[in-house]
């Protein structure tokens, strides 16, 4: 028998009703509710429930209004009747459109924006790794003469992993591209070459399958392979019968083992759909000690501090240095645990935007504040005249918290809408080389935060007032009760405005420092043409390719078959190519040497490049000859230098006809032919520019991997498709990858910044507009507040432009006193993006001096209404209203 | 002080008198329905009776709590001296104003 009636109706009624009534109202209701069900059904009844719990909220609201004068009014306790109080809030809010506007959007913006920042910043900066006991995992690379961290070599790694006391397990991990064919176009896949201990060392195990076992990470055995759970589903449509058959790699069979689970999150190359043991031994060549070429990464022991680990992996380095001191130029080792690994690169940038994230809900929250204390002391009569009527602290104070409530709800739903809408927006905005850029998303933990703050300050704003109000003398506040009041509320309302002006010129020095670092950057010369250029990669992956002559034959006649695509001017290939993340640099050993041992030599970028490929990217010849044909294998080894190389190997002298030996100090003389400019290779900001052009031909091996440089005639763009096909007509199984016109390559390196000053750019402009709402909203209430004053002088003579005068002289002096201390802050905050910047100083006057201005102007426009409203006041009017 | 009494509770205070000893919610609520059609919420009928004794012209005893309502006490209310003067002062200024006019008392 359901003769319960409906709970939340029952709910509702004790939260809104007296405690005096609810029993027996809710006896009675529950009584008749029996009766009903019995004759009508449950349906009906509880229809006639709800309507009667609804009517009883309602009728016990009219009943008592909160303002009501007399006795009822009285004490918080048992006679709170909430709903009313929320029902009188709501009222007095819509009563107030602009003021409820401005504070609901001022909140929702400060919620919105902080909650969606914190989301896209918090897996990256303070999130822990998805992996168990993720604080002991830590990586581990060898430390380079400069101090910096390099690569482990194989053999390092071995030595380290066997003759450590402090980890469980340690894997070192190599990049692995292999072509799939199976099923339609050869398919280039990202995948990893890793220890068998790999997922171990992570702390994951196959959803599907099975580990790594040690006995597959040895030379010579055959290949196994691990798939990531998102390739399994999308190329073998999540086919769980995956493990155990083979799939074709490289036109090899190799045996599926496992799938990783799809909550995997593969920080160390969040692209890798695919895994393969190492299968490395210290008798390969490429396994070498100065072969430095994987990454290693730990797990320590339970109870081992990093501390503890690195003085053991610096102990176990010390004693391999000693056994083998011709291949390590320093003794270093560096363990830093994975996260700080990861995100160390992006750390200053995150963490200014964070504080410029600070800096905008400070401004939100002053805002709100200011508007609630104009506010509280517009309706100090209000106050009075309830307070005298008999209404008591408690109940006044109540009553402007559940405002204040009521608006920071409005405020949070706004919010939330914001945050949702921005984090999806950042996820699309931010780079992709992001680190942990896939774990973005809006964090409810942070909304909760960000609106309980608001809360607070919402609180805190509405109830000084209250107290101001109610502590103040009765007669006083009657006297005043049909005008408004020009308390002492003055003072604290200016300030504010001061901390909001200051505030938001802090923001908009740090958003014109990036605007104009962006800028700078991307005027950078990068020393060559990079319009109508195509780039892509071309790979030698198959079976076919088993030696060098084979692979060069490739590349030259995939580089006849481009030449000869209409629309194409002229082509060539590179072993790297600018500005794409190609990394490649070489020891150079001049004839004459700079240092006494030649592991000290500095380096310089190895380009092995084809005849054309200098001209084809306009790379300008300053001295000498460019690269021709007859520079093939078995003439003369030549080279061409930049200039930068040249100034610092040959210091002081003329480069041309110089020697130098490059990486091996056994392999061949290359003498200078030709001096060309500078070419920026890592990024546009990178300083680092000493670079050397070999004939491919001519260099030590064949690159598997070429980068085609075609310059078009016209939209390069357009050229693609026909030039693809010119390279799979001489090929059809080989992979191109990579695909980019070099100016989407050189917007990809401002991306970063870019990012941020976009980020910067909002919070700068929501900052100015909460800014200028805040010197409208203290300038027009001062106009309405001394609207006598105003009127008097009027009367007694003052012009137009004298009322004027008085108005704007006072906003603006507001804002010049603001201007000055954000001057001052952002001198000192622009610190936190000094790294950032880019050609010029974080204390450029133009920025300060520009961003004064932009904030003096917007000051003025916002002075102005209330201004002009003031001018036109006819003293008549004002005096007679006495 | 003279208490005005409105239309409503001069027909609540009259169905106090007609229950006597019975007066809760529910029989109130049924009491005027019954005798004059109207429709009203309880709500509307505690509103009043909270009213009414606030002003000090009746007064409640809680009874025992049965299951049939949940397990909640019922409230009985009961008319105080005043609430009966309040209530024949009410009715007569009534019978003064409509007195010479032509109003059936005993309407159908």
């Amino acid at each position: 028998m359901t003769t319960r009636p409906p709970r939340l109706a029952t709910f509702l009624v004790q939260l809104a009703l007296p405690t005096t009534v609810t029993e027996a109202l809710l006896g009675d209701l529950h009584q008749e509710y029996a009766t009903m069900v019995a004759r009508d059904g449950v349906r009906r009844a509880g229809r006639w429930y709800w309507r009667e719990a609804f009517r009883a909220t309602v009728s016990f609201s009219r009943f008592r209004e909160p303002d009501a004068p007399g006795p009822v009014a009285q004490g918080v306790g048992a006679n709170w009747n909430a709903f009313a109080d929320v029902r009188y809030a709501i009222r007095s809010l819509i009563k107030r459109p602009g003021f409820t506007a401005i504070a609901t959007i001022t909140l929702a913006l400060g919620i919105g924006a902080t909650t969606a920042i914190f989301s896209a910043v918090n897996p990256i900066l303070f999130e822990p790794l998805p992996y168990p006991h993720p604080d002991r995992v830590t990586m581990i690379w060898e430390q380079g003469g400069d101090g910096q961290k390099t690569n482990v070599g194989f053999a390092t790694y071995a030595d380290l992993n066997e003759r450590n006391r402090t980890f469980t397990s340690m894997a070192a991990v190599g990049g692995w591209n292999p072509t799939l064919t199976e099923r339609g176009a050869p398919e280039l896949l990202t995948g990893q070459r890793v220890s068998q201990s790999y997922f171990r060392v992570l702390g994951v195990a196959p959803a599907i399958g099975r580990d790594f076992r040690t006995e597959e990470d040895v030379v010579g055995v055959a290949r196994v392979v691990v798939l990531s759970n998102d390739f399994w589903r999308t190329r073998f449509n999540a086919d769980s019968s995956i493990v155990g058959r083979t799939i074709t790699l490289n036109g090899n069979s190799i045996t599926v083992i496992g799938v990783m689970p799809a909550g995997f999150q593969n920080v160390l190359n969040p692209q890798a759909q695919i895994w393969t043991p190492l299968r490395y031994g210290p008798s390969l060549p490429y396994a070498c000690r100065s072969c430095r070429h994987l990454r290693v990464v730990g797990r320590m022991r339970e109870g081992i501090g990093p501390e503890a680990a690195r003085r053991d992996l610096e102990a176990v380095q010390r004693a391999i240095v000693a056994e083998h001191p011709g291949d390590y130029s320093g003794p270093g080792i560096l363990t830093i645990a994975l996260k700080d690994d990861l995100t160390s690169g992006v750390r200053p940038a995150l963490l200014a935007v964070l504080g410029a994230v600070a800096l905008v809900l400070l401004v939100a929250c002053a805002n709100v504040i200011n508007l609630l204390l104009g506010r509280g002391a517009q309706r100090r009569g209000e106050f009075a005249v309830r307070a005298a009527l008999g209404a008591g602290r408690a109940r006044l104070i109540r009553q402007v918290l559940t405002e204040s409530i009521v608006l920071s709800l409005i405020g949070g739903v706004g919010g939330t809408l914001i945050a949702i809408v921005g984090t999806r927006l950042l996820f699309a905005l931010s780079p992709a080389n992001l680190p942990r850029h896939e774990a973005i998303q809006p964090s409810a933990t942070l909304l909760l935060f960000s609106f309980g703050l608001t809360l607070v300050v919402g609180l805190v704003a509405g109830v000084i007032p209250a107290l101001h109000a109610t502590r103040t003398d009765l007669g006083d506040g009657i006297k005043l009760a049909g005008r408004r009041s020009a308390g002492g509320t003055r003072f604290t309302r200016g300030g504010l405005v001061v901390a909001e002006v200051a505030l938001a010129l802090i923001l908009l020095t740090g958003c014109g420092l990036m605007l104009r670092s962006v800028t700078r950057l991307l005027a950078v010369s990068p020393g060559f043409k990079p319009d109508h250029l195509l780039t892509m990669q071309l790979q030698a992956t198959s079976k076919r390719f088993t030696n060098d002559t084979v692979t060069r034959a490739y590349f030259d006649a995939a580089l006849d078959a481009v030449r000869a695509v209409p629309g194409v001017e002229s082509a060539g290939v590179t072993s790297q190519l600018p500005l794409s993340g190609d990394f490649d640099a070489y020891g150079i050993h001049t004839e004459v040497p700079l240092s006494t041992n030649p592991a000290d030599d500095l380096s310089a970028f190895r380009y092995a490049v084809s005849p054309g490929y200098l001209e084809s990217m306009g790379i300008a010849l300053r001295r000498g000859r460019t690269l021709l044909p007859s520079d093939r294998l078995g003439a003369p080894s030549v080279a061409i230098v930049n200039a930068s190389f040249g100034r610092k190997f040959f210091p002081g002298l003329d480069p041309m006809g110089k020697r130098f030996h490059v990486g091996d100090t056994t392999g061949p003389w290359y003498t200078v032919v030709g001096v060309v400019d500078d070419v920026k290779q890592g990024s546009l900001a990178s300083p680092q520019a000493d670079g050397v052009y070999l004939p491919e031909s001519q260099w030590i091996f064949a690159d598997g991997s070429m980068s085609l440089v075609v310059r078009t005639k016209g939209d390069p763009e357009t050229m693609v498709d026909a030039v693809r096909n010119a390279v799979w007509s001489v090929d059809r199984d080989e992979p191109i990858v990579r695909v980019a016109t070099m100016n989407q390559l050189l917007e990809n390196t401002a991306a970063e910044r870019r990012f941020v000053m976009l980020l910067f750019e909002g919070f700068a402009i929501v900052a100015l507009v909460l800014a200028a709402a805040g010197i409208y909203g203290v300038l027009s209430s001062n106009v309405t507040d001394r609207l006598r004053e105003i009127g008097v002088r009027s009367a007694l003579g003052a012009s137009r432009r004298n009322i004027l005068g008085l108005v704007i002289r006072e906003g603006l002096g507001l804002t010049l006193l603001g201007i000055a201390v954000g001057l001052a802050g952002a001198a000192a905050a622009s610190q936190a993006i000094a790294s950032l910047l880019f050609g010029l100083s974080r204390l450029d006057l133009m920025t300060y001096t520009g961003v004064a201005v932009v904030l003096l102007a917007v000051s003025g426009l916002a002075c102005s209404l209330p201004a002009w409203r003031a001018a036109r006041v006819d003293p008549a009017i004002t005096l007679r209203a006495d | 002080m003279t208490i005005h009494l409105g239309d409503f509770e001069q027909l609540v205070l009259l169905a106090l008198l007609r229950l006597d000893d019975e007066a809760y919610g529910v029989a109130v609520h049924a009491e005027i329905a019954r005798r004059t059609g109207r429709r009203m919420s309880f709500g509307t009928v505690y509103a009043t009776l909270t009213r009414l004794e606030e002003k000090g012209l009746i007064t409640s005893r809680l009874g025992e709590p049965t299951a049939a309502r949940g397990g909640r006490r019922k409230k009985y209310f009961s008319i105080l001296v005043p609430g009966r003067r309040a209530l024949e002062r009410s009715l007569r200024s009534v019978k003064r104003m409509a007195q010479g006019i032509d109003v059936s008392w005993e309407a159908s």
